[in-house]
């Protein structure tokens, strides 16, 4: 595959004795060998055995940028909170066209080319995407959604052999066991059943699941039981009816435990990619085709001009900050109350609010008077001289006025996610991950949210920690007006995820001057 | 849900159940409630360890064989000295060697760590990659002073039959999960010495777990989400294992909450259980009410919640819900997740002495016998004191007579499976 390789034919040779036992490697590697199926049983694959076969450059790089492609699209997808079926119907074209699979009645030699393209550039973008452990993440997470989109289009008969061929020890629930445990059966994936339900089309006319439609789905579902380490993720979620040992799970749960094992499979290969990479650098075509893919890959994030002289037009200041607020996303809008009330801020919030308000272009003179203001005005709040002792300079430094004078970026919601939650008395954080439902529910209210079926999307996001798609969702309802009336007129709404409390703040000053 | 603001006024105050059993003349007057405190001197500790430790039964419990084999030669042991030093990877050939080395270091006691892929006193003549934990027992920690926000009676390091509840409710909810959900059988539980208690769960199946399914297990068991802190908030409807724990806490909330402990009785803690309300007219009208009448009990104030709840027609949440919510935030066990999750983690053995108390850590199976910290331990007092070397006839022999008898289970087990593992391999080979 690699140019490394061919120079070293004779330790692949060694390599080839070694896997005897494997009769199709060694015919793989020799060569009019071009079209057996028995490499690739499957439409799809766990991806256990590298490729070996040569290939050109330039099908490296085609090949590994159509996957690319797939894996943004899914990741743009995920990142919407498209739901499953929503997604099926956007990736079905898009993989025709990039990484078709066709039904095995195809002419063997075309479904060899195709399934042989999907598994090479699957291996390239490992290259590609093992090298910090955010890309290796968001790669599992959009490889294993495209396994299960992929999974889904096949018949039953194949999704049958596909998961037989999968050693795994499942046993199925008797009829008599699952009378037995009916009402714990029903407990457990209660809620994973009313999801599915809410997909259906009759929840599109009734708007409502009934506990007899979640009763009805259950018996006629069919359940298994395997070692409960299996199941890792539906134990200590508490998804799984446990019974001495054993995990019952059910039919539609054996994807996502699939998935699992595939993720787990996938996560350990990553690693050893990456620690086998270094050997790579001998081979000097493929680092700047591997760097442009996995930078490629980056530039999907909020990129946006912050730094001190930049966005400063002064038509932010110190007095204007508080009106902005409508224009705030929930986190923002919870620190600026916070300061507003208490007149103080501890670290973290302090931190993230002035970099927010920096990012929207209150420059440092005024966010000096800005701070200042609200640390000392009001009952209770601290005397001017100990706010210039004690905190205007954190301020000063967080604008590169200080110390290491470097200019801080806003934060984005992956780093705000990542500091330690807010205790009592502390306002930074992500709301939707740490208020608590009914806390939240009520700021949600003050948004202009009424309480219905759209609130409870928002807040079931939350609980299942979707908190940029559930900020997203509140975006999206409260600028509707705006949004709608644009689409009308036919103009373009950018409708990605919201992954940055500034670009939340920016697109929502953007719609208003519509 | 039975009324559960209807406690029958009946009832009698809880007081310190007195023994069943009779008391032999070594331990102390079951009337004084307090443990007893004995700081045991270096000369004690040799004797103990001389005479009454029962290394052979800890030998066999570690190695799952009457033949010496890695599960022990491999296995951590770590000391702790008088001094506070702590001394790691400590491993041994056999249990005379085991033995002679404790008396001969005379720790004030000694922790059981995981098997290693190498003996761990060999540790520095390989990689360090290689060592990585084997296998270990799954262990759980239960310790009354994560109890403090609930319990009044006692707090930090003391305890008495009135917060021991906590603890026995625990260990009956854990040692039913782990017995019917996860399907373990070979569990030992054993008392810290002071004031909690430990569970070791040797099935083979157990300590091969890696720490993706130990961590798996701790928050399956861990309803409270202790280490996040994070409000409670359980999903409807209820995962048959938080049903089946609420029916056991159900039981004794009236008792154990509202009579025994009577947290809300303190202005403080009654707020912040209002504030758990998620209704904030509710909450205040409450915490209103209560500062004008200071005087009010916890069954009182439960009742107050009640009564406003109707009074002022609140809608907004189910009232239930919440009251499930508060007696689960109450009463239900709180595990140490750190202790259960990294297989690296080390744990006082059973048979120790706790240096504080001089209380022996003896084990007890709770599915026989609730155990009383107060009647059935152990005191190195007492047992030097007596002048006696024969544990035989000591107030030891009942806890290491359970002990072999749960060792002898494990290890008749380990040598069934040990066979159909090698005649799997067999048939494979085949």
């Amino acid at each position: 595959m690699f140019r490394k390789v061919k120079r070293r034919t004779d330790g692949r040779r060694n390599f080839d004795e070694i896997q005897s036992g494997h009769e199709h490697y060694r015919l793989v590697g020799s060569k009019g060998f071009k079209d057996d199926l028995s490499i690739y049983p499957h439409r799809l694959s766990f991806y256990k055995i590298p490729p070996f076969e040569e290939i050109t450059l330039e099908d490296f790089e085609t090949w590994a940028i159509d996957r690319l492609k797939v894996v943004l699209e899914i990741e743009s997808c995920l990142s919407r909170g498209k739901s499953f079926k929503d997604m099926e119907a956007i990736m079905k074209p898009v993989l025709a066209k990039l990484l078709p699979m066709n039904l095995p009645n195809r002419e063997s030699s075309s479904l060899y080319l195709e399934r042989k393209k999907d598994h090479y550039s699957h291996f390239i973008l490992r290259l590609a995407f093992c090298r910090s452990e955010e890309l290796r993440s968001r790669f599992i997470r959009a490889e294993a959604m495209l396994f299960r989109l992929r999974f889904n289009m096949m018949s039953l008969q194949e999704q049958k052999e596909f998961v037989s061929s999968i050693d795994l020890p499942w046993e199925a629930v008797t009829d008599e066991e699952k009378q037995e445990f009916q009402s714990q059966l029903i407990a457990c994936s209660y809620n994973a059943v009313r999801s599915i339900l809410t997909q259906t089309v009759e929840f599109q006319w009734s708007k409502k699941v009934t506990d007899e439609q979640i009763r009805a789905f259950v018996n006629a579902e069919k359940f298994y039981k395997i070692p409960f380490e299996f199941v890792p993720e539906l134990v200590s979620t508490r998804q799984s009816f446990l019974y001495k040992g054993k995990a019952f799970v059910a039919q539609f749960q054996q994807l996502s435990l699939i998935v699992t094992e595939f993720s787990k499979h996938l996560g350990e290969q990553l690693n050893v990619t990456m620690r086998a990479l270094p050997t790579l650098d001998e081979d000097d075509r493929l680092i700047p085709v591997l760097n442009n893919l996995s930078r490629g890959y980056a530039s999907m994030d909020y990129q946006s001009e912050f730094g001190a002289g930049e966005s400063n037009d002064g038509s932010v200041t110190a007095e204007s900050v508080p009106s902005l607020m409508k224009h705030m996303p929930l986190c923002m809008n919870h620190l600026m109350k916070g300061v507003m009330t208490e007149h103080h801020l501890k670290y973290s919030g302090r931190q993230q609010l002035s970099l927010f308000l920096k990012g929207i272009g209150l420059n440092a003179e005024e966010a000096m008077r800005f701070w200042q203001m609200q640390f000392t005005a009001g009952p209770g709040s601290m005397s001017i001289e100990r706010f210039n002792k004690d905190y205007k300079y954190t301020f000063r430094h967080n604008y590169g006025l200080e110390g290491g004078r470097i200019n801080y970026k806003p934060w984005d919601c992956r780093t705000i996610l990542s500091k330690p939650k807010p205790s009592k008395s502390e306002f930074h954080g992500c709301p939707y991950r740490d208020m608590h439902r009914d806390q939240l529910a009520n700021e949600l209210h003050k948004m202009g949210l009424d309480s219905g079926s759209r609130m409870d999307d928002v807040l079931d996001l939350s609980d299942r920690g979707e908190y940029q798609t559930a900020c997203t969702k509140v975006f999206e309802l409260t600028h509707k007006d705006r949004i709608d009336a644009m689409l009308k007129n036919g103009e373009t709404v950018d409708e990605t995820s919201i992954i940055h409390p500034n670009l939340y703040y920016s697109r929502s000053v953007y719609l208003e001057g519509k | 849900m039975p009324n559960l603001e209807n406690s029958s006024p009946g009832e009698t105050e809880m007081t310190p159940e007195p023994s069943s059993q009779p008391n032999h003349e070594l331990s102390s007057p079951v009337a004084d409630v307090s443990l007893k405190n004995y700081k045991p001197s270096t000369a004690d500790m040799v004797y103990y360890y001389e005479h009454f430790l029962p290394f052979k039964s800890i030998f066999l419990w570690l190695n799952h064989s009457q033949a010496t084999q890695t599960d022990f030669t491999m296995r951590e042991f770590a000391f702790e000295y008088k001094s506070g030093a702590y001394q790691r990877y400590n491993s041994f050939h056999s249990v005379s060697e085991f033995k002679q080395t404790v008396i001969k270091a005379q720790p004030t006691r000694f922790e059981v760590g995981a098997v290693y892929p190498v003996e761990p006193r060999m540790r520095k003549s390989v990689s360090k990659v290689l060592m990585k934990p084997q296998a270990k027992e799954f262990v759980l920690d239960i310790d009354l002073t994560d109890y403090d926000d609930v319990r009044t009676c006692c707090s930090g390091t003391g305890i008495c039959p009135k917060c021991w509840r906590f603890i026995t409710l625990a260990v009956k909810i854990v040692h039913r999960a782990l017995r019917e959900d996860f399907g373990f059988e070979h569990m030992i539980w054993v008392f810290s010495g002071r004031r909690g208690v430990h569970c070791w769960v040797s099935d083979y199946r157990a300590r091969i777990l890696d720490e993706t399914r130990r961590r798996a297990i701790v928050e399956y068991l861990d309803v409270l989400n202790v280490k996040s802190k994070k409000t409670l908030s359980l999903k409807k409807p209820y995962h048959p294992h938080v049903e089946r724990a609420f029916d056991v806490l159900r039981d004794e909330f009236v008792d154990l909450i509202l009579k025994v402990q009577d947290p809300w009785s303190i202005p403080e803690r009654a707020e912040s259980m209002a504030r758990s309300l998620p209704d904030y007219k509710l909450a205040s009208t409450l915490i209103k009410h209560w500062k004008e009448e200071p005087d009010r009990s916890s069954a009182d104030k439960w009742r107050d919640v009640d009564t406003f709840y109707q009074q002022l027609k609140i809608r907004s949440f189910d009232l239930q819900d919440w009251k499930k919510e508060t007696i689960f935030a109450t009463m239900y066990p709180r595990l140490d997740v750190e202790v259960s999750r990294q297989m690296n983690h080390l744990l006082k053995s059973p048979f120790c002495i706790h240096p504080g108390t001089g209380n022996v850590c003896v084990p007890f199976d709770p599915s026989e016998k609730e155990f009383d910290p107060f009647v059935d331990t152990a005191n190195l007092g007492s047992l030097v004191g007596s002048n006696e070397t024969d544990w035989q006839k000591t107030e030891l022999k009942n806890s290491i007579d359970l002990f072999n008898k749960f060792v002898n289970g494990l290890v008749n087990e380990e040598m069934r499976q040990k066979r159909n593992r090698e005649d799997e391999k067999e048939n494979l080979e085949f």
